[in-house]
């Protein structure tokens, strides 16, 4: 049977992007194996080590460029990440001059907040109640 | 982006949330039945106790919950005693005393429950994240 052992976010950066996943929202270093200009890195949650890891895929595809572009435009997040208290993690993340385009919102069985990652996506965190 | 301007992506999911099915009380009991879970796992709980404490009929609870959730509430309670028998695992408490303490009745039970969940069973993911502390 197949798994799901990765998925990815596009950044503009793969240092700076490291820097905010791992030091501001607070993932792991897993893989760093170098490709040339880039390398496949990836990171993943302390909670869950050897669970599904995020790839920080470089952004060097000129039409992915401009996808990336319009979601970001319309506020889309690329992606969500779960969170136990969200509004702990807003409090936190404003500390450390995250910014957010969507301050956390109760909509029905979720509590949501969208986030800028400085690398050209906004993402979104989800708490379930 | 100017301040205080909402994106594309919040107008929809307000526009969205507008035309929800169920307004905000089915949602509180929903919550109230969800908590039952959280602080009865560890015991035989069965889904017409868990329903009565969302004040709902069981097939009527089941339904709403599905359909807020995506998930039924034995998927949910599933999926919660899976989750806190990997915290027991990771701490170092035998593959038995996890499945007890989450409120199986039996091993066998519990294990393939498990690797279904996880992918592996409880003694090869405890293997596993024992490593990954080294």
């Amino acid at each position: 049977m197949l798994r799901i052992n990765i998925t990815s976010v596009p950044v503009d950066d793969q240092e700076k992007a490291l820097d905010f996943y791992t030091n501001v929202l607070g993932f792991l270093k897993k893989t760093e194996v170098p490709m040339g200009e880039h390398k496949w890195l990836t990171v993943v949650s302390p909670l869950e080590q050897s669970g599904v890891e995020l790839l920080l895929e470089p952004m060097a595809f000129e039409p992915a460029k401009i996808y990336q572009k319009a979601l970001k435009d319309a506020g889309i997040p690329w992606t969500s990440f779960a969170v136990e208290d969200i509004y702990k993690e807003h409090e936190r993340l404003l500390a450390l001059n995250v910014h957010f385009s969507v301050p956390p919102k109760e909509v029905g069985a979720v509590i949501i907040a969208v986030l800028d990652d400085t690398c050209g996506n906004y993402i979104q965190l989800v708490q379930t109640l | 982006m100017p301040k205080g301007c909402k994106t594309y992506y919040e107008q929809e999911v307000e526009r969205i949330f507008a035309h929800a099915q169920l307004a905000q009380k089915p949602y509180l009991q929903l919550r109230r039945s969800k908590q039952f879970m959280q602080t009865n796992y560890p015991k035989k709980i069965s889904i017409t106790q868990i329903a009565e404490a969302a004040f709902l009929s069981s097939s009527h609870y089941i339904r709403m919950f599905k359909q807020v959730y995506g998930i039924t509430p034995r998927q949910y309670l599933r999926d919660l005693r899976i989750s806190k028998a990997k915290q027991l695992l990771q701490d170092g408490s035998s593959a038995t005393r996890a499945c007890f303490e989450v409120g199986y009745e039996s091993l066998t039970m519990f294990s393939t429950a498990f690797k279904r969940a996880t992918g592996v069973s409880p003694k090869k993911y405890q293997k596993m994240n024992l490593r990954n502390l080294e």
